[in-house]
């Protein structure tokens, strides 16, 4: 395995046209999903995700191969993320501050549905997919990471550059709150 | 049954599924869930919501892949035509340093010359030795600074 991150490092360093085009293959569905669950909304998830893999060109010198590829990707992708909400100054239910220190999160529209509510299938809007709309973003990026993504605390650590015990504490937040949203959904 | 215990399972249920638990805080939940309806639901109720996490679907643009390593070919070519350039750059910077201190000497008594020739303070001269070294590297500087926000603009367009 560190043998295999070594090498694409150094591919990463090269900016070897073959494995970034095969790298783009291998994590698309993943960091496609991790972008909608960030921003809530598919075209924004597509721009960064093309913007995602030029900073990988641009940046790949910096991955030294000590840790997965997918937390150093992930980790590009939400500092895009950020960067972008701050450069539009946005204030919305997906700003990716925690409620708990400080910045609260703000519903855009509470008697509308959201952009991930709304690029969703009629069948999707019912289940999971819609408990995951109803709770926080910071709250929903932390699970997507543990459970899906099945990255380590301290990987996810590192993605949100945070220490440990915070995202320990959002992971048992959003464990409670998600299984009161598909509670709340299923009654 | 007391409040503490219901706590405790409700925590070891949550911490098992994020952390981990040690064999004997799994035996002690086994045998609370074997006893307690209440948290046997609340151990069942993760359990399904991490399970429809885990298997839950997103649909992935068609030929978002293809357009994103059609883009970051062009960037790279992009790069791979500009690094000739950037490698000029830091070449001549290179040689400018290297002649600048094997001069600097040379310079030191042209400067030393031209000052009391002319009647100049030594603080006069001495200044304009030391912009003569200061400002090429501002220049360079400058330069590379220009390039580097002129990138930045295009990666924005």
């Amino acid at each position: 395995m560190a043998d295999d991150n070594k090498a694409l490092a150094q591919g990463l360093k090269r900016r070897d046209p073959d494995l970034l085009d095969q790298l783009i293959e291998q994590y698309q569905y993943r960091l496609f999903r991790y972008l909608l669950y960030l921003t809530s909304s598919r075209e924004r998830a597509e721009d960064f995700f093309q913007e995602t893999w030029i900073r990988v060109l641009e940046r790949g010198y910096q991955y030294d191969g000590k840790y997965k590829f997918e937390a150093w990707l992930f980790r590009i992708a939400r500092n895009l993320v950020i960067d972008w909400q701050r450069q539009k100054k946005v204030q919305s239910l997906d700003a990716l501050t925690d409620p708990d220190e400080g910045a609260p999160m703000e519903f855009a529209a509470l008697n509308q549905p959201s952009p991930l509510h709304l690029v969703l299938t009629a069948e999707e809007k019912t289940g999971v997919h819609a408990s995951l709309d109803r709770i926080p973003a910071v709250y929903r990026e932390v699970l997507v990471l543990r459970f899906q993504e099945e990255l380590g605390l301290e990987e996810i650590a590192g993605v949100l550059v945070a220490p440990l015990s915070t995202v320990k504490s959002r992971l048992y937040r959003g464990l409670e709150a998600l299984r009161g949203a598909m509670q709340g959904g299923a009654a | 049954m007391s409040e503490n215990l219901h706590g405790r399972a409700e925590k070891l249920i949550a911490q098992e599924r994020i952390e981990g638990i040690s064999q004997s805080e799994r035996d002690w939940l086994a045998a609370h869930l074997r006893e307690c309806p209440v948290c046997t639901q609340v151990a069942q109720q993760t359990t399904a919501a991490l399970r429809a996490l885990r298997g839950l679907s997103v649909p992935l643009p068609p030929g978002l892949a293809a357009r994103t390593q059609f883009r970051v070919q062009l960037r790279a070519q992009e790069m791979h035509e500009r690094e000739p350039k950037r490698r000029l750059l830091w070449i001549m910077c290179a040689m400018s340093w290297a002649l600048g201190i094997a001069t600097a000497p040379y310079v030191w008594r042209a400067f030393e010359w031209a000052g009391e020739s002319l009647g100049m303070p030594r603080l006069v001269w001495e200044l304009g030795f030391g912009l003569w070294w200061t400002i090429p590297p501002l220049i360079a500087a400058a330069a590379v600074l220009m390039e580097n926000l002129r990138l930045t603009n295009e990666n924005d367009q």
